[in-house]
């Protein structure tokens, strides 16, 4: 058996496939909402910068001071 | 098809400043229209502007934790983000959410999209159809109907923001368009 609501279904999505694009077309991406993107970008791509300037270690810092031998005490 | 999950995984993968700046343009000159819809269909003005901007600061913070790999689990994962962004508002202030938009508005949008794409009379006879269901569906109807068909949001996000289950969200829209078709025919 068809499905009933078919012509009703595609009615409605192509009634929001219309009202999306209207609106797309009276909203072009504003210049404020790259701008917040931009600088979310540049804001979470420093912190990682930073982090990682963090992260990495001293170069000397990674190597464990070597413990030498006791010295063998002299014979009396 | 996926073409907005290409560029989610280049920007993952990408280390440089300049190419992410790029790509998160390309990404969201995809994306804000859609959601600046979702975020102005719920809540008024000056509120939903500030909204939309935390949405899209939430959505640049989280890109690279995303995990999923196509459009629509992407899609998904921004709408909940915007959900979220829009419950925070709501807490905040109760009276805010929005009217459904009226008729005329609607009309007015049909119409900027024949700019691009002319309506034909099948089109017309279609819309004048879809605008009646809407306008005859009681209240809870009319919002489900709205949030899949003309948000376009699928039957697992309905799900998720009403707290109910998918199969539950689907038999529900089945509901209503019998009971709308039924009133309107």
């Amino acid at each position: 058996m068809p499905n009933q609501n078919t012509d009703a279904e595609a009615a409605l999505q192509k009634l929001g496939q219309r009202i999306r694009a209207g609106w797309s077309k009276q909203h072009p991406v504003p210049d404020k909402s790259l701008e917040t993107v931009r600088h979310t970008v540049r804001e979470d791509w420093e912190q990682e910068q930073n982090v990682k300037g963090v992260k990495k270690p001293a170069p000397d810092a990674t190597k464990k001071p070597q413990r030498q031998p006791p010295e063998p005490e002299p014979e009396r | 098809m996926n073409e907005i999950i290409k560029l989610v995984k280049t920007y993952r993968l990408t280390a440089g400043l300049a190419e992410r700046l790029r790509l998160a343009e390309e990404i969201f000159r995809l994306i804000e229209p859609d959601l600046r819809f979702f975020v102005f269909s719920a809540t008024q003005r000056p509120a939903a502007e500030d909204v939309l901007q935390e949405v899209l600061k939430g959505i640049t913070t989280s890109i690279k934790k995303f995990e999923g790999t196509t459009d629509k689990e992407f899609w998904a994962w921004c709408y909940r983000i915007a959900r979220n962004k829009l419950n925070d508002l709501f807490r905040k202030q109760a009276t805010d959410r929005l009217q459904p938009m009226p008729p005329e508005e609607l009309w007015q949008l049909v119409e900027a999209s024949a700019q691009a794409t002319p309506l034909t009379a099948g089109d017309k006879h279609d819309l004048e159809y879809a605008m009646n269901l809407l306008a005859r569906s009681k209240p809870e109807c009319r919002e489900y109907l709205w949030r899949h068909y003309v948000t376009g949001l699928a039957y697992g996000e309905i799900a998720e923001e009403q707290n109910l289950n998918y199969d539950n969200v689907r038999m529900k829209i089945g509901r209503c368009l019998d009971e709308v078709r039924a009133l309107v025919s």
